[in-house]
């Protein structure tokens, strides 16, 4: 990424803050609003699939809004570390079951977080919709177009609700920038946006079986290798796009309000021949109105981190890491005007700024602001959005209110990334038709 | 497994309630946004409560504003109105528009009514002394005679009917320090209004502050001084109102084992000594900034007198003798102050 020297002076005083031990944007509070009583209570959950994903949704889950009644995992590893959050959570334990279709059975349930591996979103999505329960299914959608169109149809059929889980859509830095920024028509004629989700490593994952014996075979893994790093096979997985891409294109189209046209790029196993998705992935896909937006993933070099950045023609938006929000203003006036900055951190209780003897240059307004009490690092703020994207499914389930992301805007976002895995794989540019129509906005 | 039922009941008698933030998705009220921009070689500013994510556009149009006010009143821009003034007002008069000249009023009066302990033509005591760019020195007796013989509003003729200023020998010079960053913040805060925002704060340097609207309470401000770290050492609630701190600070020399800070008392051309931490509360940012320079400069005695006679200005002082209690003078209609 090309730094200008507004971007420059950025990343130094966040080089600055970091040596000083100080983070460089407080991030969000922890804590969803929640506030006095009203009539209700709290969803009765089932978790299906507790691994790395689920137990982040089992932990984030606030027992205001959800009451996790039972689990569920192929794996009983994964079920005693779930155990341990709930313990840590001072929760109550709850019931245990390796077949989702026992638990649904024997359990009064009124909705189901799935995270399970991408090819079996499908079955048990469905399934669970098909029992009458409401579903939070991690993302991407599905593995293919006509499973996102099946849980479409299920959640349609069934009327229940089916929330994809793309915790930036309930981020409230994503929120300001959208409401403040993009729609407030900051960034003037929008033309361009690129994404970048960039590590250096291999995306393997290391985990020993639960037992010397276990066999997962009769779930589709013909050995633990197979169900523990599912992510770098492609008949489990779509790699890259589904598991990165997907999250910023979903942004894009929210961003954008459209979604893509057509799409092409570059796909390779260029550094881990171990696996059978691509670990270097350059996609750019094309918007109505000559709107470009490029992503690269590459697992090779982390200097790029991970962001979101939007150029338009009178200023430049970039979020960083899930937590940051930058604004820049385009330059072309006579004076030499200093960059402005948007920063988004939590009220956590604190006053809204510490008032002293003058403070040069970019001193922050508030201790939080400075870090001084604040949650201590990326790690806490992007949690908190988990917190709220389980709360906010609860909410959906027990008052209507809209969700963030349905099954209409996740089938949108999910066909984008599949469509690219489609270009990509046959090195050619691939169209893009909307399969639901301009009507829906769910 | 074990039988859970007891502790069900348990815990969905406790849960039973349910929040009232039906829709987390409206969590934008639970964190701060804030735009800011470096201007008069500090940080400028706004603070809005995330549902008012919306006033984001005037929030920079007001930082616009504070570019344009720093272009008209920096003496380190050479193309400053101030800038021309101090080169030429010596001479003959210049004539300067309407606003400059309502600002240079305000500084009169502000000077006249703190008994000269805000003066904004003490820049060649600044000088003497060293803190001008920040070099500080016990400067020789004589030449802080000498600076003196140039400090003080008696030197500078406003003429209303002309509308010009004219200083009445060489060697006077007028800089906002101890102003323009209040005057700036108030602008804003006022364009802020005129663009319909209901509620932001607005600062600078973390010491000038004009409160637009406010929520609940109002505005919640902790008070701090850099020369006790940590702990606030008040807490005020304030609506529609500014605030300034002012206090010696991190700037400061030390001769012979004794601190001298780097506010200057215009009256006798020698630090300002006394008062730790000095903040007005007063319903525009322009007069906070400048009593919060006068109250550390004339300590309590002025701040009580200033207080005393002027309806609607608090002063919250804390004297540099060891006391932890912040001496209050005064009120404010919408201020609230507390211990931290």
């Amino acid at each position: 990424m090309n730094l200008t020297p507004e971007q420059q002076a950025v990343g130094r005083r966040n080089f600055l803050k970091a040596v000083a031990g100080l983070p460089a944007l407080a991030g969000l509070g922890v804590a969803a609003a929640a506030k006095g009583p009203v009539r209700g209570g709290p969803v009765r959950l089932g978790f299906i699939g507790v691994g790395g994903e689920g137990r982040v949704l089992l932990n984030q889950t606030d027992p205001a809004f959800g009451e996790v009644r039972a689990l569920c995992d192929i794996n009983p590893s994964q079920l005693a570390k779930s155990d341990d959050v709930l313990k840590k959570n001072k929760l109550p334990p709850a019931r245990h079951y390796s077949e989702w279709r026992e638990m649904l059975e024997k359990e009064d349930l009124e909705a189901v977080v799935i995270a399970v591996p991408l090819w079996a979103h499908a079955d048990v999505t469905v399934g669970c919709l098909d029992a009458g329960k409401h579903v939070l299914c991690e993302k991407m959608m599905a593995w293919d177009v006509p499973s996102c169109e099946r849980m479409r149809q299920a959640a349609l059929r069934n009327k229940r609700l089916l929330e994809i889980g793309y915790q930036r859509a309930y981020n409230p830095v994503y929120q300001s920038a959208f409401t403040g920024v993009i729609k407030a028509g900051a960034l003037g004629d929008l033309f361009s946006a690129r994404l970048a989700w960039h590590r250096n490593g291999s995306w393997r994952r290391n985990g020993e079986p639960p037992s010397p014996g276990y066999d997962p075979s009769k779930w589709g893994y013909p050995t633990f290798e197979h169900l523990y790093n599912w992510r770098l096979y492609k008949r489990y997985s779509r790699g890259l796009l589904a598991e990165l891409a997907s999250h910023q294109i979903n942004i894009v189209n929210w961003f954008f309000e459209a979604i893509p046209e057509a799409v092409s790029g570059a796909g390779s196993i260029a550094r881990y021949k171990d696996r059978e998705v691509w670990d270097h992935v350059h996609a750019t896909w094309e918007y109505p109105g000559g709107r470009h937006v490029t992503f690269s993933s590459v697992e090779s070099n982390a200097f790029d981190r991970t962001y979101e950045a939007f150029y338009g023609t009178k200023g430049t938006l970039i979020m960083r890491g899930e937590s940051e929000a930058y604004l820049f203003e385009e330059g072309g006036g006579s004076r030499s005007q200093a960059p402005t900055n948007i920063e988004v951190t939590p009220k956590a209780g604190g006053p809204a700024m510490d008032a002293s003897e003058s403070r040069i240059a970019d001193a922050a307004s508030s201790s939080q602001a400075r870090g001084g009490n604040a949650a201590p690092g990326a790690g806490a703020e992007r949690l908190s959005s988990y917190k709220l994207e389980v709360s906010g499914f609860c909410s959906s389930v027990r008052t209507g209110a809209p969700l963030a992301c349905g099954p209409d805007k996740a089938l949108r976002s999910a066909l984008a990334c599949l469509k690219a895995d489609e270009a990509l794989d046959q090195k050619t540019r691939v169209l893009i038709t909307d399969p639901i129509g301009t009507s829906s906005t769910t | 497994m074990s039988d859970l039922s007891a502790q069900r009941g348990t815990s969905r008698r406790r849960l039973l309630t349910w929040p009232l933030s039906l829709d987390p998705r409206a969590a934008a009220a639970d964190h701060w946004i804030r735009i800011h921009r470096r201007a008069m070689a500090c940080r400028f500013e706004i603070t809005l409560s995330g549902e008012d994510a919306a006033d984001v556009p005037a929030a920079r149009a007001a930082l616009d504003e504070a570019d344009r006010l720093e272009e008209a009143l920096s003496v380190f821009r050479d193309t400053s109105h101030l800038t021309a003034i101090n080169r030429t007002a010596a001479d003959a008069p210049v004539a300067i528009d309407a606003e400059l000249f309502a600002l240079l009023d305000t500084c009169r009066r502000l000077h006249d009514d703190t008994g000269g302990a805000f003066d904004i033509t003490s820049t060649p005591l600044s000088r003497c002394w060293g803190f001008l760019h920040r070099e500080g020195r016990l400067p020789p007796l004589d030449a802080i005679d000498s600076a003196r013989a140039l400090v003080g509003m008696t030197h500078v003729a406003l003429d209303a009917g002309a509308q010009a200023v004219r200083f009445a020998k060489p060697g006077v010079e007028l800089n906002m320090g101890s102003i323009g960053k209040g005057y700036a913040v108030q602008r804003m805060c006022d364009l802020l209004a005129r663009r319909g925002a209901p509620h932001a704060l607005v600062s600078a340097a973390g010491s000038s502050i004009a409160a637009l609207g406010g929520r609940g309470r109002g505005w919640e401000i902790d008070l701090h001084s850099r020369q006790r770290a940590g702990t606030p050492l008040a807490r005020v609630f304030l609506r529609n109102g500014a605030l300034a701190t002012s206090g010696a600070g991190e700037q400061f020399i030390e001769v012979d084992g004794r601190r001298y800070g780097h506010v200057l008392d215009p009256r006798t051309g020698w630090p300002a000594s006394g008062v730790l931490s000095a903040t007005a509360i007063a319903g525009d940012a322009a007069t906070a900034d400048a009593l919060a320079t006068a109250f550390l400069v004339g300590g309590v005695d002025l701040a009580r007198a200033y207080c005393a006679s002027h309806p609607e200005t608090l002063a919250v002082v804390f004297p540099d003798d060891g006391s932890p209690r912040a001496r209050i003078f005064g009120s404010f209609r919408d201020a609230i102050v507390e211990d931290a």
